[in-house]
């Protein structure tokens, strides 16, 4: 549909572009028509889930497209072509849920699936109702790398264990993702609002090379010694996870891969100090070099990603903790490598900010729009983190027969909430807007990140199936 | 003198009264509460990320953390950070500042929500930033006109007769002022559901085997508790996933209170029985290590005779014809011989051996049997019945999860109550309208509007314009047509 339409208008204003992406489009979406001939099986998630990508990834292009030139048709087919990837992606949630029986919440393939669907749905709210039309340049990209991330994992049903046969865990997994989601568009929101309210480039600078860093120390937390780095071992035949005991995975060790980390985070380093450096002199040659930094920064982080999908993926590798090799893949580490994706694609929005900062200012809504858009996406995701808490507790309580137990998902939810209550209280009664009130969102989404990766990944817990 | 002591006294009196009363407005004070949620937050992620006592292996902390460090930690309670003196402190003066700031604020929210402000004067009209004025024939023309409007945009309008001035008046959703207070109010009933709890409730461990009967356990904190009724269970089992992971855990268990069954219940693992506020939740599902049945064919050593099935217990013997009986005499799950003895390995049924004894009651002979034949133990030639195919059939424990929560009703209240307080607060706007005819600046005669909102403020004034437009429109409609004013507007006025 999205194809045929780009293809009849090709004299609009920037249609080569355009024409470009539907053709791609169209050849990607012929290519894998002609695999699934071959095969035979035309409807499964995984081709609806390939659909999806190659729309999304259509989307993606445009709406970057748009944010760049401003050329408004852009803006039209982006749209389209997010309609066109968000019903692949339904086609792909209802299969999925259809195939296993249960809501795709169970996994962390699943979850992903819903949550990439959520996030479509709320670009399309924010673009039509309010009128936010750059926003597919954030979150078309966190889509597609969700997608990518969804190819790379295991795919298969697994049977739910007893414990997670409850409805009201499908009631908890849902209102989380949506609230996750709301709290994702108030952070790129929140972001858009600094940089229409004239934040310095610079100090986008140190806010994302302290990103990355924070993303590679939280790598080398699995540094292991001689250079190696720790990674979950993973049972192919079982397509699970291998524990030693109850909470406890076995590890093995990928050699050298510990020193290429290391060596990132030195290099992502450097922009930081650069910019610490020029804050203290306002020596404008030190940004430049910052900036070549970044560059350099970029290039390694896209090194250290495939030297980690090379070696992760479907190897062997021996253990500190039991004799023998063991087997590891992609699906056994999904953290570190969102980790990385996310750290590549932090930067690339920095250099996106650094060339065509003019063009991006002149796509967005006023600052108090996007103020008072922010506040009312919060609105929205508070109640549904209260909601999403009370559900847990609520199932908790049938199958552990206890509401709370402290256990640090619980407590990281509930610390979450308390850092958006403490927004709301500084908003309506403090009266705080416009850039404290920014800050305060963007802190608030970064505690729903710790929340949502950091405790699975740092901490030990009940939560340990997702 | 006398005068001086009466001054002093005053004075202290003062100084007694302001102490507490500088403390009450610190504890109300914004600042506290952030500061305090900020220390709340600090604290619980120290707990999040420092290995707790209940929860962590004793092993585990010692090979975790040095000596020193393990009794640094211990002595500040940060190894029990969410049961430790200085946090439920810390959370009870959570709840004493909420319950404060609510108090101190409360007075003016009620008078603004119990008695309206709905008859406009001059310095309010002045003041008020919404507001708009429409020229009209004559004050019931505005009047109905307005109030028809009104009426239709879902606003009941009431007329305000004062002494010097006649208006008209409209909301929607007063209940929106007070939704704050139901807010805080229901996190305060949560908090008070998980005081209780703490203080009140219990939890605990129990095992049973099928048939076995029990009314006590050890609770977590290692007392014991005796329950005032007993639990029995009926049976117990496993489900598997054609893949062999485990589907479903069951138990059947009855309460017995006085020796009469009370309540029967199949429980799963998301559905736990409760009787007399005590829950019993599937937890664990294993063997063992004994025997339940042993099924076995028994044929005659001599031949003649035909086969019989024979199914074994641990209570006592079987017969298996009018001379021959036979016992299980040990069953050990996982042998293995030494010393001139066979041992159990562990309890796990993989390699179980049983040691059956046959007797004769004519010639008072015990014959012992193994299975398998464990050289040097076993007479099995010698038996009047070989068996074969031996059918095993564990015992297995089911493991309940009982708590006791008194607490938690007011926990769900809360958490309901919150929703729709949330709902309230986010989604429900206190909007307010006033019409009342004056002379503008140069003496005609226009109705003035005005309106207001608590939140929202830029989707009101939209809303507000249209609602002066849909009036504009109607008067000047009314003024072509000439049309009569209805009866029961003149009354009105």
């Amino acid at each position: 549909m999205a194809r045929a339409q780009v293809e009849a208008q090709p004299a609009a204003t920037g249609g080569g572009l355009v024409v470009m992406v539907g053709l791609g489009v169209a050849f990607l979406l012929f290519m894998a028509f002609l695999n699934v001939v071959k095969s035979g099986n035309l409807l499964n998630d995984s081709n609806l889930l390939y659909a999806a990508l190659i729309f999304y990834c259509g989307a993606g292009v445009l709406y970057v497209a748009f944010g760049v030139t401003g050329i408004p048709s852009y803006i039209r087919f982006a749209s389209l072509a997010t309609w066109g990837g968000l019903l692949a992606n339904t086609g792909a949630v209802a299969h999925r849920w259809y195939e296993a029986g249960h809501p795709p919440f169970a996994t962390i393939y699943e979850m992903l699936l819903s949550f990439v669907w959520t996030l479509a749905v709320l670009t399309l709210i924010a673009e039509k109702k309010y009128g936010v039309k750059i926003i597919g340049t954030v979150t078309m990209p966190v889509a597609i790398v969700g997608v990518v991330l969804m190819q790379l994992l295991r795919t298969e049903v697994h049977p739910l264990v007893p414990a997670l046969q409850s409805t009201w865990l499908h009631v908890h997994v849902t209102l989380a993702m949506l609230a996750y989601a709301a709290c994702a568009l108030s952070f790129a929101l929140a972001m858009m609002f600094l940089i229409k309210d004239n934040i310095k480039t610079e100090t986008f600078l140190g806010a994302t090379s302290l990103f990355s860093i924070a993303t590679y120390l939280g790598v080398l937390t699995r540094f292991e010694k001689w250079g190696g780095l720790n990674v979950v071992a993973w049972d192919p035949g079982r397509k699970a996870e291998v524990f030693l005991s109850k909470g406890v995975r076995l590890y093995v060790v990928i050699p050298d891969l510990g020193w290429m980390m290391l060596l990132v985070l030195a290099t992502v380093t450097v922009p930081f100090v650069l910019y610490l450096a020029w804050r203290k002199t306002n020596d404008e040659g030190l940004i430049n070099l910052a900036n070549r930094a970044v560059f350099v920064g970029i290039l390694l982080q896209v090194l250290a990603l495939v030297f980690f999908i090379l070696r992760a993926r479907d190897a062997q590798y021996a253990s500190l903790d039991v004799d023998g090799l063991n087997a590891t893949s992609l699906a056994a580490s999904p953290f570190i490598l969102s980790g990385l994706i996310g750290g590549i694609f932090v930067s690339l929005l920095y250099l996106l900010l650094l060339w065509r900062r003019e063009d991006l200012e002149r796509m967005l809504p006023s600052a108090e729009e996007l103020d008072r858009i922010t506040y009312r996406t919060i609105a929205i995701a508070f109640p549904l983190l209260t909601l999403m808490i009370a559900a847990g507790a609520y199932w908790a309580n049938r199958t552990w027969g206890s509401y709370w137990s402290w256990d640090p998902k619980e407590t990281w939810a509930a610390i979450t909430w308390l850092v958006y209550a403490g927004y709301l209280h500084m908003r309506i009664t403090r009266g705080w807007r416009g850039r404290r009130a920014a800050y305060f969102a963007i802190l608030g989404f970064a505690v729903v990140m710790f929340t949502f990766f950091g405790v699975t990944y740092l901490l030990p817990g009940l939560h340990a199936y997702a | 003198m006398a005068r001086c002591v009466l001054f002093l006294l005053a004075k202290g009196e003062i100084m007694a009264a302001s102490v507490p009363r500088k403390i009450w407005q610190t504890l109300g004070a914004i600042k506290t509460g952030v500061v305090l949620l900020i220390l709340v937050v600090i604290l619980s992620a120290a707990g999040t990320v420092i290995l707790q006592r209940p929860a962590t292996d004793p092993d585990e902390m010692q090979r975790s953390y040095s000596p020193q460090m393990l009794r640094v930690l211990d002595a500040m309670k940060l190894t029990d950070v969410f049961h430790a003196w200085w946090f439920v402190l810390l959370l009870l003066l959570v709840s004493l500042s909420i319950i404060a700031a609510s108090i101190q604020r409360f007075p003016n929210s009620w008078r603004y929500y119990a008695r309206p402000y709905k008859s406009p004067d001059d310095n309010f009209r002045k003041a008020l930033g919404t507001h708009a004025a429409i020229l009209i024939p004559g004050e019931d023309v505005g009047f109905a006109v307005a109030d028809d409007v009104l009426r239709k945009n879902g606003f009941k309008a009431e007329h305000i007769v004062r002494a010097d001035s006649v208006s008209l008046f409209g909301e929607r959703h007063r209940i929106s002022e007070m939704a704050v207070y139901i807010v805080h109010a229901s996190l305060l009933l949560i908090f008070m559901g998980g005081i209780v709890d703490a203080l009140y409730g219990w939890s605990g461990f129990l095992m049973l085997t099928t048939g076995e009967t029990a009314n006590s356990f050890e609770q977590r904190n290692g007392k014991l508790r005796v329950l005032p009724f007993a639990i029995r269970c009926d049976g117990a089992g496993q489900e598997n996933y054609t893949d062999g992971t485990p589907k479903k855990w069951w138990s059947k268990l009855a309460a017995i209170e006085d020796g009469r069954e009370v309540v029967r219940k199949e429980i799963v693992v998301n559905d736990p029985l409760v009787y007399r506020g005590v829950r019993f939740y599937q937890a664990n599902y294993g063997d063992t290590g004994k025997m339940a049945t042993l099924t076995l064919n028994a044929n005659p050593t001599s031949g003649s005779g035909e086969s019989k099935e024979i199914v074994l217990g641990l209570e006592g013997p079987t017969q298996i014809d009018a001379d021959t009986s036979v016992r299980v005499a040990e069953f050990i799950p996982d042998y293995v011989v030494g010393d001139g003895r066979v041992y159990a390995r562990s309890n796990q049924p993989v390699n179980p051996a049983v040691h059956l004894v046959v007797t004769s009651k004519k010639s008072g002979k015990d014959v012992n049997v193994w299975l398998p034949p464990i050289p040097g133990f076993e007479e099995n030639e010698a038996a009047p019945y070989q068996f074969e195919n031996p059918r095993l059939e564990m015992a297995h424990f089911t493991g309940l999860q009982v708590s006791h929560e008194p607490g938690q009703w007011a926990v769900w209240g809360g958490v309901i109550l919150m929703g729709l307080g949330l709902a309230v607060v986010f989604y429900l706007v206190h909007i307010r309208l006033w019409a009342v005819p004056v002379r503008d600046a140069q003496g005609q005669l226009v109705l003035w509007i005005g309106g207001a909102a608590n939140k929202n403020k830029d989707a009101f004034e939209q809303r507000f314009r249209k609602i002066v437009e849909e009036i504009e429109a109607e008067v000047k409609a009314r003024r072509e047509a000439g049309a009569p004013v209805p009866a029961d507007v003149l009354a009105a006025n």
